[in-house]
């Protein structure tokens, strides 16, 4: 999918959303979905390492990758919002 | 924003805020589908699990397509080895079953693990694949108008001379066990027309999931007709959680 075609669809739904949603339609959701997903990427392979990090938890603590490793390890979930 | 998201669902867990998407970048897994003058979408990452050990090292992860289905945490740890905490027991003269799922409760939109354990009665077999049609294969089906996909893998099952019947076809005996995944119905968060092809509404509440295992019992002299033994496992389906509240900027 072109860039251009994805920035439109993802632009126009919004605006849509912003106009309170009523005259979207199943393909164009179908279309939103499919953009943003478009070429999806999944990181590190299993058996490589991860980059070191470090970043503020919810209270404001600075959280590193081995400060929060347990002695089984880490599960890190990357979400795309705690907002919407 | 953060710290009002973790009171309102009661989450222990740290949750990490990585403003600028340095660290999803550095992952590789910036999703650079989203336009940069995208107010409320740029910066976002492609979703995804990853479990790491204490050494650095990714052991598993976990990216879906498509982000109405998710595993449940109870598919996860039965994956892992955890045992089905959901199970109706089959009995039949040839053979004793277990059925499982792998909880007992679920939102729309999950996947659950399945589990079956089949053992039989010495001197007894059932059959694998591939088969002729005059036979019946080994197999377990879900049915209930709340699930979608559904799938599971049976062992390899042994080719076995059968004396009788003067044919080597594959068989079990003894203990078989095989896990499988079932997708519950993805339910639209509200009401739009535009999200009807893709999931209608399922009402939270208490369900029975319907199954049917399908075998054929032998044994070295006798050869009984397919049966089908019919099951059903409670899942109780949970109400959708409310947005949490916002504290004022």
């Amino acid at each position: 999918m072109e860039a251009q075609e994805k920035a439109d669809i993802l632009h126009g739904i919004i605006r849509k959303f912003g106009a309170g949603g009523k005259d979207i339609t199943s393909e164009e959701w179908g279309r939103f979905v499919a953009a943003q997903n478009d070429g999806y990427r999944t990181g590190p392979e299993i058996g490589a390492r991860v980059p070191d990090f470090a970043l503020p938890d919810q209270h404001g603590k600075v959280r590193t990758l081995k400060d929060l490793s347990g002695p089984n390890g880490l599960l890190l979930v990357f979400s795309r919002s705690a907002d919407w | 924003m953060l710290a009002a998201f973790g009171d309102a669902y009661g989450i222990q867990f740290p949750l990490l805020s990585d403003a600028g998407s340095k660290v999803i970048r550095a992952f590789g897994i910036f999703n650079t589908n989203i336009p940069e003058d995208h107010k409320m979408m740029y910066g976002i990452p492609f979703p995804g699990d990853f479990l790491i050990g204490p050494d650095g090292i990714v052991r598993d992860k976990l990216f879906l397509p498509s982000y109405e289905h998710r595993a449940s945490a109870t598919a996860i740890a039965m994956r892992n080895g955890a045992a089905g905490a959901n199970a109706v027991e089959i009995e039949s003269g040839a053979l004793s079953a277990t059925v499982s799922l792998s909880g007992a409760r679920c939102f729309p939109g999950q996947e659950l693990a399945t589990g079956l354990v089949i053992r039989l009665k010495p001197g007894w077999h059932v059959y694998g694949k591939p088969l002729p049609s005059s036979y019946r294969a080994t197999e377990l089906i879900f049915e209930s108008p709340i699930i979608g996909e559904q799938s599971m893998e049976l062992p390899a099952a042994k080719p076995m001379l059968l004396q009788a019947l003067g044919e080597t076809l594959p068989v079990y005996d003894g203990e078989v066990r095989a896990t499988g995944k079932l997708e519950i119905k993805w339910s639209p968060p509200m009401p739009a027309k535009f999200l009807e092809p893709f999931g209608k509404a399922i009402a939270p509440g208490p369900y029975k999931i319907a199954g049917r295992l399908r075998f054929q019992p032998c044994s070295d002299t006798v050869c009984e007709p397919p049966q089908e033994i019919g099951f059903e496992l409670p899942l109780e389906i949970e109400a959708g959680v409310p947005p949490a509240p916002r504290k004022p900027a």
